[in-house]
């Protein structure tokens, strides 16, 4: 099965000069817990809902102040669009990670496959991915 | 195989008091992003790092000042450390939760039990779980 066919394809994003709290405020709102950050269709980063957590708010910085690019991570792990999902598990396995950012071959930001998309397909993909990303309890 | 043989025993814990700015440091200098909530020797809740991002940042209420108890969740998931892992993932999946605290004999709190946990035990039990759990992408 191919990754297009598994991800979530509707891609809300936010911009590096955004605000924490903005991105947090959107999070809440659309029920995620990670937003890419895009310039010009073009992914540059990506944040989190525990980046807020872990870079603004314990170490004292005001989140209405801070912006994204100043906590965000700037190297997101991506796959195409068109590959196979068992490829993409490896992809995660390999980096630790239970989430990629799915571009298509125009390098356009086209959605996101998160280890629960996998368990809709495979439940051993999904656990192996769980397995080598058990860092964050 | 019982839940407190793969358990996260559990050592840190905050109090209602406790403000999100300690919280968030905690959780950052721990590497978790759940913390449970005691009072009086009693688990009154649990607070995850979305809980202090999501709800607390996003709505403008300032880190230093606001109580976890104005943000944690009170409703929480538990199951047994002598139970069997499989019940376990089975109170997983009916709440759609991807975490359980652990509660010991006389009633304390033993620890967590998160489907990370799970997945190297039996990747059939973790992916119900992933399955079955509320998406956050």
């Amino acid at each position: 099965m191919k990754v297009s066919n598994l991800m979530s394809s509707k891609v809300e994003f936010t911009t590096p000069t955004s605000t924490t709290k903005e991105a947090a405020r959107q999070m809440h709102d659309e029920h995620v817990g990670a937003l890419p950050v895009v310039v010009d269709e073009q992914l540059v980063g990506i944040i989190t809902d525990r980046d807020i957590c872990c870079k603004v708010t314990a170490t004292g910085r005001d989140a209405g102040w801070t912006k994204v690019e100043e906590v965000m991570t700037k190297d997101v792990v991506t796959c195409l669009d068109d590959l196979d999902t068992s490829d993409a598990a490896n992809i995660m396995i390999d980096h630790n990670i239970r989430r990629l950012a799915v571009l298509n071959h125009q390098s356009a930001l086209v959605g996101f496959l998160s280890v629960d998309d996998l368990a809709r397909c495979s439940y051993e993909l999904a656990s192996s991915v769980l397995e080598a990303s058990r860092t964050v309890h | 195989m019982k839940v407190k043989e793969i358990m996260t025993p559990e050592v840190e814990t905050v109090t209602p008091t406790t403000t999100l700015r300690v919280v968030a440091r905690e959780m950052k200098d721990k590497g978790v992003g759940a913390l449970p909530v005691v009072e009086d020797g009693k688990l009154i809740g649990i607070i995850t790092d979305r809980d202090v991002s999501v709800y607390a940042i996003a709505m403008g209420h300032d880190p230093q000042s606001t109580e976890v108890q104005k943000v944690m969740t009170r409703e929480v998931y538990s199951c047994s450390a002598d139970q069997d892992i499989s019940e376990a993932a089975k109170i997983m999946e009916q709440h759609k939760v991807r975490r359980l605290t652990v509660m010991s004999s006389n009633e304390t709190l033993a620890g967590f039990l998160s489907v990370a946990d799970i997945a190297p035990i039996s990747g059939e039990l973790a992916g119900a779980v992933l399955k079955a759990a509320t998406p956050i992408h």
